[in-house]
């Protein structure tokens, strides 16, 4: 005698298997939707931090001066002591000249076109926080032998403008997804009590629970989480795997890609949970709507 | 047993059950009787506590039922054994199942659930059919398998709403046969709606008679007027 209610639910969902396609699909499509913004949302983030972690200002030195080593210090310490930098790292003359070597190693007329006393010594400077580079870069231009300052300011305000932009978008798209897949849910459910109207009213009569009505209806919405989430995911994951090339070429120097199993894994979970909540809710609300008529 | 004070209930302006009073003791078996539309089903589905009672007093083995929370009306709508007109049965279960389904919401053990679903299919004479559907069992036997349902739990009151208006005399006859040997053997009060005057004459049981939802007659050993 069958008294599981998740054996009921299987066997109710291989009963009426459109019905059961037509659920797993809308919840694979939101949660398609919510796992590719969480993919999305989390490499914008990795991608911010990358920039973040670079050193965002160069001040270059006057390209005659080679400062010593005090005069050094004590514009490191001057930088430090504002609480605004992270770290400050002096690039000399030959190690610049290294860096552009390495940089055109396949060039050799930009090889040429350059000798090692031409270039600038230089400080290598992090923030804090981006937002002050501005500030750190107007106290630099006002130091004796500094002659230009460059910060990427514009680059980190972009992605962090986009990563915001991204994140809303996404918020509203998979928020408006999930009262459709609510709605849907709540209609296929809602059938297949319609469907057993005259056994419900009997399990009520002989003294059935609502947990003991509900459990089976609300197993049911469960799986469908389950199953559109394994869709969603596996969907997502085939498409990074597709656009691999394409995203490293894209994203060239930007160690993010592949993305780590470990990561993915946390995705899945993350967004079968999502549906086991979307699916469970809805089961238990139509259950609920039901026996209140 | 029952003890049932100035009960009433209204659908809209209309009085289904008007200020209705009497006493059932524990282990008496009541004929409900009155015409269609006297009120006869409103009572049962009062007693069962499927319809709110709207004022009066309803006192069910020590239990007042107008103040049982719906959180509770599970627990006590276990206590009693319910027999329809139409049967409800589960047309996708069988006779088993559909026996065993009020012990299946008490999570009972499946061997102490098997046992008692062959004790009450031996009472109703259905021990041969436990593997059948529904749709497979003659009117009569459907029967039976609902009264199977209703005993299986062993309940203090039975509860059986016009249980032979779907069956031939002979055997609705054979299901009054069978309702008075429960009672007589496990002692359980059953209360029966009926329209089945010649039912009722022959039994010399106690009548409640309801008109336009007052009781009109209440009478031992009565007969169908």
């Amino acid at each position: 005698m069958n008294n599981n209610p998740i054996t009921t639910a299987l066997a109710r969902m291989r009963r009426s298997p459109y019905q059961a396609m037509a659920a797993i699909s809308i919840m694979a499509v939101t949660l398609f939707l919510a796992c590719a913004f969480f993919v999305v949302s989390a490499g914008g983030q990795e991608i911010l931090k990358y920039f973040e972690s670079r050193p965002q200002l160069n001040a270059f030195f006057k390209s005659d001066l080679v400062p010593t080593p005090l005069q050094i210090e004590t514009l490191k310490s001057k930088l430090l002591g504002t609480g605004l930098v992270i770290s400050v790292k002096y690039i000399s003359k030959e190690d610049a000249f290294n860096i552009y070597r390495d940089l055109n190693k396949s060039d050799p007329l930009l090889l040429e076109a350059v000798t090692s006393g031409m270039l600038p010594a230089s400080l290598e400077i992090s923030a804090t926080n981006p937002r002050d580079l501005k500030n750190i870069s107007e106290m630099l231009k006002t130091e004796s032998g500094i002659e230009d300052v460059r910060f990427e300011e514009d680059v980190v305000s972009s992605l962090t403008h986009w990563t915001n932009s991204i994140r809303l978008i996404g918020l509203v798209a998979v928020g408006i997804h999930i009262v459709i897949t609510f709605l849907v849910i709540l209609l296929i459910i809602g059938l297949k009590l319609a469907s057993r109207k005259e056994e419900i009213g009997l399990m009520r009569l002989v003294g059935a629970t609502f947990g003991y009505i509900a459990a089976p209806f609300v197993w049911e919405g469960i799986f469908y989480g389950i199953f559109g989430a394994l869709v969603a995911w596996g969907t997502v994951y085939l498409i990074i795997l597709y656009s691999m090339g394409f995203l490293l070429s894209l994203l060239s120097g930007i160690p993010i890609l592949p993305p780590p199993i470990l990561f993915m894994f946390e995705v899945l979970g993350g967004t079968m949970g999502l549906g086991v909540v979307i699916g469970a809710i809805g089961g238990w609300l139509a259950v609920l709507r039901f026996l209140k008529q | 047993m029952i003890t049932a004070q100035g009960l009433t209930k209204k659908f809209g302006s209309v009085l289904a059950i008007d200020n209705t009073s009497f006493d059932i003791a524990s282990g008496e078996f009541v004929f409900l009787i009155g015409r269609s539309g006297s009120g006869k089903t409103t009572l049962i589905r009062l007693l069962l506590r499927d319809l709110a009672i709207d004022s009066g007093t309803l006192i069910i083995d020590e239990t007042d039922v107008t103040k049982i929370p719906n959180s509770k009306l599970a627990l006590y709508r276990r206590n009693i054994g319910v027999v329809f007109q139409d049967f409800k049965l589960l047309t996708d279960r069988n006779v088993q199942e559909n026996v065993a389904l009020p012990l299946q919401l008490r999570n009972i053990k499946t061997v102490d659930t098997d046992s008692a679903v062959k004790a009450a299919l031996e009472t109703v004479g259905l021990s041969d059919k436990r593997e059948l559907f529904p749709a497979q069992l003659s009117g009569g036997e459907t029967q039976r398998v609902a009264i199977a349902r209703a005993i299986v739990a062993q309940p203090k009151l039975i509860l059986a709403d016009e249980p032979t208006g779907n069956l031939d005399p002979a055997t609705a006859k054979s299901i009054l046969k069978l309702l008075r040997q429960i009672h007589e053997e496990l002692k359980t009060t059953v209360i029966m709606a009926t329209h089945n005057a010649g039912l009722v004459d022959h039994s010399s049981l106690r009548v409640i008679t309801l008109e336009s939802g007052k009781l009109v007659k209440d009478t031992q050993k009565g007969k169908y007027e």
